[in-house]
């Protein structure tokens, strides 16, 4: 007899064990020539460039917080979609000011310019500065 | 089905409030460049909503179930609620009046849609805080209020000071409405149930395990001593004041405390009273001992407040000690669990609206001038703007509860609810400290008038519209401190607290 | 046979609980201590959700879940911009350290 947390041990063990015996067959069965350039790190094809651990821009940032709001706010839906039938119109027209109001939110960032991801307008450099820095 | 409906009916003011908040963000959205017209419909949106509280029905429950014990809702409509409403409605509609000439504010006029939306957002908050008969209810309108207020106190962003008081109000609110949400858990787990109706029915049989009681008692008042500013929850109270913009301190100091104590009142009242009998006084349920507790923190608070209050030269943190203290004053009102303690309260509450409004005006005029809140701003200043100096003096002796003034009046009704309940030692330490209290303000007297006018002395001629304002503060403090029955009467309709009994 | 009961995950609360309260006194980063504090929202969250299971009190305790969830993460939100907004003021965030204000 299993309680309810045998069975997730057993599915933890059967996970382990699969991904032990792959992984040691892989090495069974492979070839195994390192080069130079196979050992490095894989950015995309490219040459790493830098540490990882930079700081990224703000903006990333600001994104995160405006999906972060906009993805929990929809976590009172699902209640309401379980039981809005029970109430009739009333219940639907309380989903439709909900969503309203989270639009007026949405409106809000957009109008106000924080969904616009400012791209970073390129300074040629000019002749006269130039001259100024060789002099 | 036709119960919800009702339910509408009984939350009119809180409809019509969120409807205003929705135009206020379309405005602002619409009006992108020229905000002048965004403070006028906050103005209109105040008025509709204080039309809509006093033609509210005067009792009833919104959202009502039927419960094993008949019909009870989670939000109360009575007359004590919309007694607070309306103070709540009238400071409002006075900070609307504030923000026109204060120089902080108008050097954020870009960003006015977004201060008054604010705004609006703990006036809903704090609607449904004073309304409010279930834990969870309590929790997200007091979260409403917070979350709106954390981001006004560090609004203007002029100073470091802003950002300061921004996060210091940001992280004690958060601290203690988790602890408060806590026990809010407890509760639910002891009772089965986070109505206050409810929870009172099932303590009346002392079966719950005392302790685990008195600990989820103690954590829910972390949530509401906060709002309240009171010892030991009061750290954030001289930080915030001095930083945030003048017009929410005094915000903050008026309706949010009055938000607290109508929570703590209708708390205590329906929670933990098994009845009240002909005279008023409440027999509470003996699993826990409110009584002492309340006692204990209340003595603490106005000490604390008067004592730290002596040694301040910034005068919005002179005035933020001055706020614990009263707020000290008030839970006195609350400890002696009676009728009578209640009308004291909603008797002071209003009186200290006037005066506390009347003084951060008269800071607000002087800092709009000289930049800063030093007491040394003062000096001579009687001579140079009489107007001022003179309605200063009648605030100030206002706070300190001296007669003719109706400081007086409101102190005198909390001392005669302490002498009804027999707690004369308690009474005597109170009015020691209203002593200690003379002192300091006397203190910002003394800078007034017997410092004679140098040629650095401000002076300060308000415009019209800000002697209008004074005067309109001034008179009625003066006016309720000889004639004050119909205060008096108007707070003993307001008694009414939907119970079982 | 092993059960899981009411008191397994009234002790694991509690103890999420102390942590955040630990960390809240303990932590001088303004981003630690806002860590502690989601850990005691969580804490009365599995408090809400084991009472409703375990008291059979229908299925209110789940709901308040969800809305304290809510709540947090706008909590979250607000505390983040304004922990932002102190940086870019004072360059850290260090509590101890933001003390302009005092007598």
């Amino acid at each position: 007899m299993l309680t309810e947390f045998g069975k997730i041990f057993i599915f933890i063990i059967l996970a382990i064990i699969f991904v032990i015996i792959t992984l040691f067959i892989n090495k069974l069965i492979r070839p195994n020539r390192p080069t130079v350039e196979k050992q490095k790190v894989y950015e995309c094809g490219e040459n790493p460039e830098g540490s990882p651990w930079v700081k990224f821009n703000i903006r990333f940032y600001v994104v995160a917080l405006i999906f972060l709001i906009f993805d929990v706010e929809v976590v009172l839906l699902f209640p309401w979609a379980l039981v809005y039938k029970d109430f009739g119109v009333f219940g639907f027209v309380a989903g439709i000011i909900f969503l309203l109001v989270l639009g007026l939110g949405m409106a809000y960032e957009w109008r106000k310019g924080d969904l616009e991801w400012a791209r970073p307008t390129p300074k040629p450099p000019k002749l006269d500065e130039l001259l100024k820095k060789e002099s | 089905m036709a119960n919800l409906y009702q339910s509408l009916e009984l939350i009119r003011p809180e409809i019509v409030l969120s409807i205003a908040l929705i135009v206020l963000v379309i405005f602002d959205l619409i009006f992108h460049v020229d905000k002048k017209i965004i403070p006028y419909v906050a103005l209109v949106g105040l008025i509709a909503t204080g039309i809509f509280t006093l033609l509210n029905p005067q009792s009833g429950f919104a959202f009502q179930q039927t419960n094993l014990m008949g019909k009870i809702g989670i939000f109360a409509v009575d007359s004590f609620g919309n007694y607070f409403k309306i103070l709540i409605i009238i400071s409002s509609i006075l900070i609307v009046l504030y923000s026109f000439s204060s120089e902080e504010i108008n050097k954020i006029q870009e960003r006015i849609g977004e201060y008054y939306a604010l705004i609006f957002g703990m006036i809903l908050g704090m609607f449904f805080i004073v309304s409010a008969t279930d834990l969870i209810l309590v929790y997200l309108s007091l979260e409403l209020m917070s979350l709106s207020s954390y981001v006004l106190a560090g609004f203007t962003k002029l100073r470091d000071r802003n950002s300061e008081a921004s996060l210091k109000y940001l992280i004690y609110g958060a601290v203690s409405s988790g602890l408060m949400l806590y026990g809010i858990s407890l509760i639910y787990g002891l009772t089965g149930s986070t109505n206050f109706y409810i929870v009172n029915m099932i303590l009346q049989i002392p079966n719950a395990n005392q302790f685990t009681l008195a600990f989820a008692n103690v954590l829910i008042f972390a949530g509401i001593g906060y709002k309240i500013s009171s010892v030991p929850f009061h750290f954030w109270t001289p930080d915030v004041y001095e930083g945030a913009p003048i017009t929410i301190t005094t915000y903050l100091s008026v309706a949010s405390k009055a938000a607290g104590f109508a929570l703590l009142i209708r708390f205590i009242k329906t929670t933990f009273v098994s009845f009240s009998d002909s005279f008023g006084n409440w027999q509470v349920i003996s699993s826990f001992d409110w009584k002492t507790l309340l006692i204990i923190i209340s003595i603490l608070t106005m000490t604390l407040g008067n004592f730290t209050a002596l040694w301040q030269n910034n005068l919005k943190r002179l005035l933020a000690f001055s706020s614990i203290a009263h707020a000290g004053y008030l839970l006195l009102g609350v400890v002696v669990f009676s009728n009578g303690g209640v009308l004291a309260i909603l008797i002071y509450f209003f009186v200290y609206l006037l005066m506390n409004y009347g003084a951060f005006l008269i800071v607000m005029l002087i800092s709009n001038k000289s930049g800063s809140e030093n007491i040394d701003d003062y000096d001579g200043l009687g001579y140079t703007s009489p107007l001022l100096a003179v309605s200063f003096v009648i605030f100030l002796v206002s706070l300190a509860g001296l007669p003719p003034t109706a400081g007086f009046i409101g102190k005198l009704y909390i001392f005669i609810a302490l002498v009804d309940a027999k707690m004369i030692t308690v009474a005597i330490i109170a009015l020691l400290n209203t002593v200690v209290s003379l002192y300091y303000y006397v203190r910002i007297v003394k800078h007034m008038y017997l410092n004679k006018p140098t040629e650095n002395t401000l002076t300060v001629k308000p415009n019209l519209g800000n002697t209008i304002l004074t005067l309109v503060l001034v008179i009625p403090v003066l006016v309720f401190g000889i004639y004050f029955q119909p205060l008096v009467d108007w707070a003993k309709n307001s008694l009414n607290i939907l119970g079982l009994m | 046979m092993f059960q899981v009961t009411l008191q397994h995950f009234l002790v694991l609360s509690a103890i999420l609980f102390s942590l955040g309260v630990y960390g809240i006194v303990t932590r001088k980063n303004a981003v630690m201590v806002l860590m502690g504090i989601e850990l005691i929202l969580n804490s009365a969250n599995i408090n809400f959700v084991a009472f409703a299971k375990y008291g059979n009190f229908g299925f209110s305790g789940q709901i308040y879940a969800l809305f304290v969830i809510v709540l947090a993460a706008a909590e979250a939100a607000i505390a983040l911009a304004i922990v932002l907004n102190i940086y870019k003021t004072f360059t850290n965030v260090n509590i101890d350290e933001i003390d302009n204000l005092k007598e």
